[in-house]
């Protein structure tokens, strides 16, 4: 094989999910060199919020932390946390990638004792937890961070508190003065494994997710699981902490809808039978209803549902509730018709979860501009130039989401080495 | 009659439901509905009707023709547009009730001629019509009298208190009735109007309903 250009074999994966881990771990031992661009500060994507995920109902470790290893191993995968793409240019004999790194303050040698995060005082928001919560100007990610490094938040440089931060660190790791950095790289191809984000529930307004505090979305509620989250993993109400006896869980929050998202997200059906799950887990004496349009368990993951179904204690209701009123006790009151019966219903429950769905990332900033289509919903198209991997490419759940990123490696691998 | 809707003749024939799809306003949308149950759920006065939106569209689906076109339901949609701002399927659910109404009343159902909303609403398109306006008065006299004379009688008087306290507060007014600036000009429109929905009412019912048949619409 001659490559008569000089396009780069490197192989750039955007998105540090469990869709761009496994691009990247896939082109790397196959002999590629391989640059990682994550926008946070760790690796792990959506996955790392799970509490459980299906099929196994693993812990999200299980998939996670056997790739950290090889990616530890690997001698070619280069990794910029905290990075974003500035700017692609370029065509079929390769690209020019301009990559902006945000200052973490926190340098290489921190050992993640901790001290830091004794000496900060002040606190922000904790997008790990969906802001369920808060932490601590410096803090780490969460427990499964990769890498296992601390982050100093911008808000405390030049502050008293900043320098009590750096002075507390030991092994001197903390650096006030690191400023933001913008750097081009070479690379032969790049995957696209940027994933997404749950659907804005403030936008389904009948459902009233933005003023009513025992509405929660789906998302909350594996955080509300998570031993690592807001409450450590005791199911409780947001308003006053106390044990929900009686939980709704409404699907296709969002999806499936017009006005939302036109298209089944696939994967909240399942979510809900594992929030069924936790719940039912947890308290013995629980109710959990499921409103729905159609149960849609793709894949072979049928069993599932119908184990849940076995359960005398979970009801479900084949109905799309029209919307969630305000009811005593800060219960929501879910009202709507059932379609089966064609009551007119209005219940009042102690917790609500909508099955929000996924909504590319690509939907919610603009993607540099790049050799590559984006359908009506923002998902990539991976034809032609542009490779997508995972969610980027459609709604997908872990394994069909490790799948398409072997396929996008492959395609890699190929765009950079087949001569043209 | 050509405009007549196919009346079914077996269970669950889809003739009905396609005349709907291709001939009622909304009826094409229709067509996507998937029976979620939000409109119904939405509905402020679901419960005064026969059946709620939702399974009103699957009897279409199912062939009822009779019991949709002789349902309150028709009748009593209030126009809140709630099912419409929340439908997944972006069904306009209350121009196809409207409509619907209408379709009853061409095809002589007399369970829409009668109904009250239908009297009023004749009461109400007569004052529109005639000048362009409503006049409360002759409005809610035309609806009282379509009862008979004593009906009408008993119901005018009933409400005379109402009447008097709108006119002490100007909310009535007791001379000849307001009149648009060129109730000419109106007629013309609406005569245009009722040209264009008679053409587009003649003949499609025809081709959607190769097996004829109009039962139903003497009653
Ligand atoms: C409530 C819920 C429960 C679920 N439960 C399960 C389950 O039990 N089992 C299952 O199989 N699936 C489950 N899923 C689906 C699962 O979350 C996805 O399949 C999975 O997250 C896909 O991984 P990904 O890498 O494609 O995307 P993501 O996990 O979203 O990762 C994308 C990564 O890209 C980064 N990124 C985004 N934009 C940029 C950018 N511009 N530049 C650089 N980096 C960027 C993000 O920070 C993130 O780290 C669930 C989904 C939901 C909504
Ligand atoms: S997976 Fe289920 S809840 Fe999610 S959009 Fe599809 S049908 Fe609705
Ligand atoms: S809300 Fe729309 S899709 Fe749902 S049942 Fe009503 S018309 Fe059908």
């Amino acid at each position: 094989m001659t490559d008569s250009t000089s396009r780069s074999r490197t192989i750039m994966v955007v998105g540090g999910g469990i869709s761009g881990i496994t691009a990247a771990v896939e082109a790397a031992e196959a002999g590629h060199d391989v640059v990682l661009i994550e926008k946070t500060p760790t690796l792990g994507g959506r996955v790392a919020q799970m509490n459980r995920y299906f099929p196994k109902l693993c812990h999200p470790t299980c998939g996670l932390e056997i790739n950290y290893q090889r990616i530890k191993k690997s001698k070619r995968i280069k990794l910029f946390t905290m990075s974003t793409v500035e700017a692609v240019k370029g065509g079929s004999h390769g690209y020019t990638v301009t990559v902006k790194t945000a200052p973490r303050h926190v340098k290489p040698n921190c050992t993640a004792c901790g001290d830091c995060g004794q000496a900060a005082t002040s606190e922000v928001a904790n997008p790990f937890n969906y802001n369920l919560d808060k932490v601590k100007a410096a803090y780490l990610p969460h427990t499964m961070a990769f890498p296992m490094r601390y982050v100093v938040d911008p808000s405390v440089v030049g502050t008293d508190e900043g320098r009590a931060i750096a002075a507390a660190c030991k092994v001197g790791a903390v650096d006030l003065d690191e400023q933001e950095k913008s750097f081009d790289i070479e690379v032969g191809a790049i995957v696209w494994a940027t994933g997404w984000r749950p659907y804005p529930a403030q936008n389904l307004t009948a459902y009233r997710w933005a003023d009513l505090p025992n509405v929660v979305t789906n998302v909350e509620m594996e955080r509300l699981a998570s031993p690592d989250g807001p409450t450590k993993g005791r199911i409780v109400r947001p308003s006053d902490g106390a044990v929900p006896k009686r939980v709704a869980l409404i699907q296709c929050a969002g999806s499936r809808d017009l006005n939302h998202l036109p298209y089944c997200s696939r994967i909240c059906c399942l979510a809900s039978m594992k929030h069924a799950a936790y719940v039912r887990e947890q308290i013995a004496d629980a109710t959990v209803d499921v409103y729905y349009i159609d149960l849609r368990a793709h894949d072979k993951l049928e069993s599932f549902i119908h184990r849940i179904q076995r359960d005398p204690q979970v009801r479900f209701i084949k109905s799309k509730p029209s919307r969630i009123e305000p009811g005593a006790g800060d219960n929501p009151m879910v009202c709507g018709e059932n379609t089966l019966t064609r009551d007119i219903y209005a219940e009042p429950y102690d917790l609500v979860v909508l099955a929000t769905g996924m909504q590319p990332s690509t939907a919610e900033g603009k993607m540099p501009s790049f050799d590559g289509d984006v359908d009506d919903y923002g998902f990539i198209f991976s034809d032609g130039e542009a490779i997508s991997a995972g969610v980027a490419s459609g709604p997908l759940d872990v394994s069909m989401s490790v799948q398409s990123a072997t396929a996008a490696a492959l395609k890699a691998i190929r765009a950079v080495t087949v001569a043209r | 009659m050509t405009h007549a809707s196919p009346t079914p003749t077996k269970k669950y024939d889809l003739n009905f439901a396609r005349w709907v799809y291709e001939n009622v306003d909304g009826g094409d949308r229709m067509a996507l509905c998937m029976q979620c149950g939000t409109c119904s759920g939405s509905c402020p006065v679901g419960q005064q009707m026969d059946y709620g939106p939702r399974k009103l569209f699957m009897m279409i689906r199912a062939g009822l023709k009779e019991e949709v076109l002789k349902s309150n339901t028709l009748w009593n949609c209030v126009s809140c547009y709630n099912c419409v701002v929340r439908c997944p399927r972006k069904v306009p659910v209350t121009y196809i009730l409207h409509d619907l109404a209408t379709v009853a009343v061409r095809e002589g159902y007399a369970e829409a001629k009668e109904s009250d909303n239908s009297r009023f609403a004749k009461a109400f398109w007569w004052s529109a019509a005639k000048y362009g306006r409503t006049d409360e008065r002759l409005v809610t006299a035309l609806y009282y009298f379509s009862f008979g004379m004593g009906e009408g009688y008993k119901r005018g008087m009933a409400n005379m208190p109402i009447a008097m306290g709108m006119v002490k507060t100007k909310r009535m007014h007791l001379g000849m009735p307001h009149k648009c600036k060129n109730t000419g000009e109106l007629k013309k429109i609406l005569a245009k109007a009722a040209e264009i929905e008679a053409r587009s009412h003649a003949g499609g019912a025809g081709n959607a309903n190769p097996a004829g048949g109009t039962a139903g619409h003497d009653k």
